[in-house]
């Protein structure tokens, strides 16, 4: 588990998170949302421990993750945005960097790179940003880690190399994983990911699993405009709105809708969930 | 309990990995300072043959001169074999691998201070070997002058009135070596760009305060207080003493920098 304490960091005189406290639950999926420059790459590599937190603490199982002990690297992975092109052959890349973790399978990181249509062969420095992105998931899948911290993994990926990453990160993560997401293209992973968490400027606006949320609030697909609908958007043969669930009637839920009816209804959707 | 310090069989893993990382990444411009006696050589050959009509092959002092240049080029290098670490891609990458602090800097500190040094002096002295064999032209190799030039101190420092010994001389050399080395791989994790200008502008600097320092102090070596034997010696003793505890300052500020590197 993953505690966050009283979080806060600033780059400069800019404050980007202030005072979060949020628990991260083994077995569960996390898709971390927000908008541009409300802190998501930040927070993801402060619980991965490559940053300090200036005020507040993360404690992952017992560690502080800066420390950057050996024990707490093996058992976690950090996917970048933006990954590097390795001068060397991707099933070489594999072999050796693999080495570095205990748990770390060769014959799997062969297996998802087949799944997802990769050469194993290919020089990685020679591949396409989408290659290069799903070659770096296989091979973060195949360390075997239990903490996942992923930003924005489907970034580059085609349509099919997103189903096949859904498909990968359901397969390929043991049951206790912590795995965080941190994700512009909420369609991309709406199937997968629960809880959902709404970052905003240095807060976090929501931390609710898809349960909670269906709860508190409904999601209607149908033609009749309700007047105390948070969020409204009108699709081609309805609409999608989202208002408080008064009835206890479950609904689909639809994250690219919650999103934007948190932000617009800030207050509202926080008094909801506390 | 896991050993989160220091645990040999994941040292050898890391070692292994970021030898092999460091060759893939920097193969080349290693083996092209390496291999510059030889460049020169062949450049020497073809320029004789087409200015003067003759094969002739540059001489000993000029290759030495070329070894002393490329080991500085060598030096200047160490800014760009773990510069990499301050990119935050690849940077990233190093801070999150498995290994402890400690184990990446040792592993670090053994290839800036022997491997690389050692793989460039094979290859150099190498090449220089196998074309001073094969061409006779550009007279004796470089590794039969320092054989001469060992000897040549040895029996100078045995027969001179000022008895430095060979020990201290030894570590004169190595101390600023690894002064040297350590500076320019401390300047490649310190700054973010154009490493080697910024290294050698703090270098500048650094040098400027502490000649000012010294000469405000009044620590002025002078040729008078040289002249006693045991003021000489002791004068190396206590240079190379300062060069050891700068290396160690700076391996110590390398550690620093490895726990406390940011992305």
């Amino acid at each position: 588990m993953i505690k966050v304490s009283n979080l806060s960091f600033s780059y400069g005189t800019k404050r980007v998170l202030s005072n979060i406290s949020m628990e991260l639950k083994g077995g569960n999926i996390y898709g971390l949302l927000g908008e541009n420059g409300v802190g998501k790459t930040t927070l993801l590599t402060l619980l991965c421990g490559l940053k300090k937190p200036q005020e507040g603490s993360i404690d992952t199982d017992g560690r502080d993750p800066f420390d950057r002990q050996p024990s707490l690297l093996e058992e976690q992975f950090y996917l970048a945005d933006e990954v590097a092109p390795v001068h060397n052959r991707a099933e070489r890349f594999g072999r050796e960097t693999g080495s570095l973790w205990a748990s770390y399978d060769h014959a799997k990181f062969l297996q998802i790179l087949a799944e997802f249509e990769v050469d194993a062969t290919q020089r990685m420095d020679a591949m396409s940003a989408g290659q290069l992105k799903k070659t770096w998931i296989a091979f973060a899948l195949a360390c075997n880690a239990r903490n996942y911290f992923m930003d924005e993994p489907t970034n580059g990926l085609d349509i099919p190399s997103k189903a096949q990453f859904r498909s990968a990160i359901t397969r390929y993560t043991a049951e206790d994983s912590v795995v965080v997401i941190s994700t512009h293209q909420v369609r991309d992973l709406e199937n997968i990911i629960d809880p959902v968490i709404i970052l905003d400027k240095e807060e976090v606006l929501l931390n609710a699993s898809l349960e909670e949320i269906s709860s508190k609030l409904f999601f209607d697909y149908g033609m009749q405009i309700n007047p105390d609908a948070l969020y409204l958007e009108r699709t081609p043969g309805g609409t999608i709105q989202v208002y408080p669930n008064s009835t206890g009637e479950e609904s689909k839920v639809n994250i690219e809708a919650l999103f934007n009816a948190v932000h617009s209804h800030k207050d509202v959707v926080k008094a909801l969930f506390q | 309990m896991k050993n989160e310090v220091f645990n040999g069989s994941r040292f050898w893993n890391w070692f292994k990995y970021d030898t092999i990382l460091l060759w893939r990444n920097h193969m080349f411009a290693a083996l092209g300072i390496g291999l510059a006696g030889l460049i020169s050589y062949i450049v020497t050959v073809c320029y004789n043959l087409i200015v003067h009509g003759q094969w002739q092959a540059i001489n000993g002092d000029a290759r030495l001169a070329i070894l002393v240049l490329a080991f500085i080029a060598l030096e200047l290098y160490q800014t760009s074999t773990y510069g990499y670490l301050t990119k935050k891609q690849e940077g990233s990458a190093w801070l999150m691998a498995p290994a402890s602090g400690l184990e990446k800097w040792t592993s670090m500190l053994i290839n800036t201070l022997i491997v690389i040094p050692v793989l460039f002096f094979v290859v150099f002295l190498g090449t220089d070997w196998l074309i001073t064999l094969l061409d006779h032209s550009g007279g004796k190799s470089l590794l039969f002058s320092f054989s001469g030039i060992l000897s040549e101190v040895s029996s100078a420092v045995q027969n001179s009135e000022v008895d430095f010994g060979m020990g201290t001389i030894a570590w004169f050399f190595i101390s600023s070596f690894c002064v040297n080395f350590l500076y320019f791989l401390l300047s490649g994790l310190v700054f973010k760009k154009h490493k080697i200008i910024w290294g050698i502008v703090a270098l500048m600097i650094i040098s400027s305060a502490m000649t000012f320092i010294f000469s405000r102090i009044g620590w002025n070596v002078n040729t008078e207080f040289m002249a006693g034997t045991h003021n000489a010696r002791a004068v190396m003793v206590g240079f190379s003493a300062c060069m050891t505890a700068v290396a160690l300052c700076l391996a110590g500020g390398i550690y620093y920098r490895i726990k406390t590197i940011k992305h």
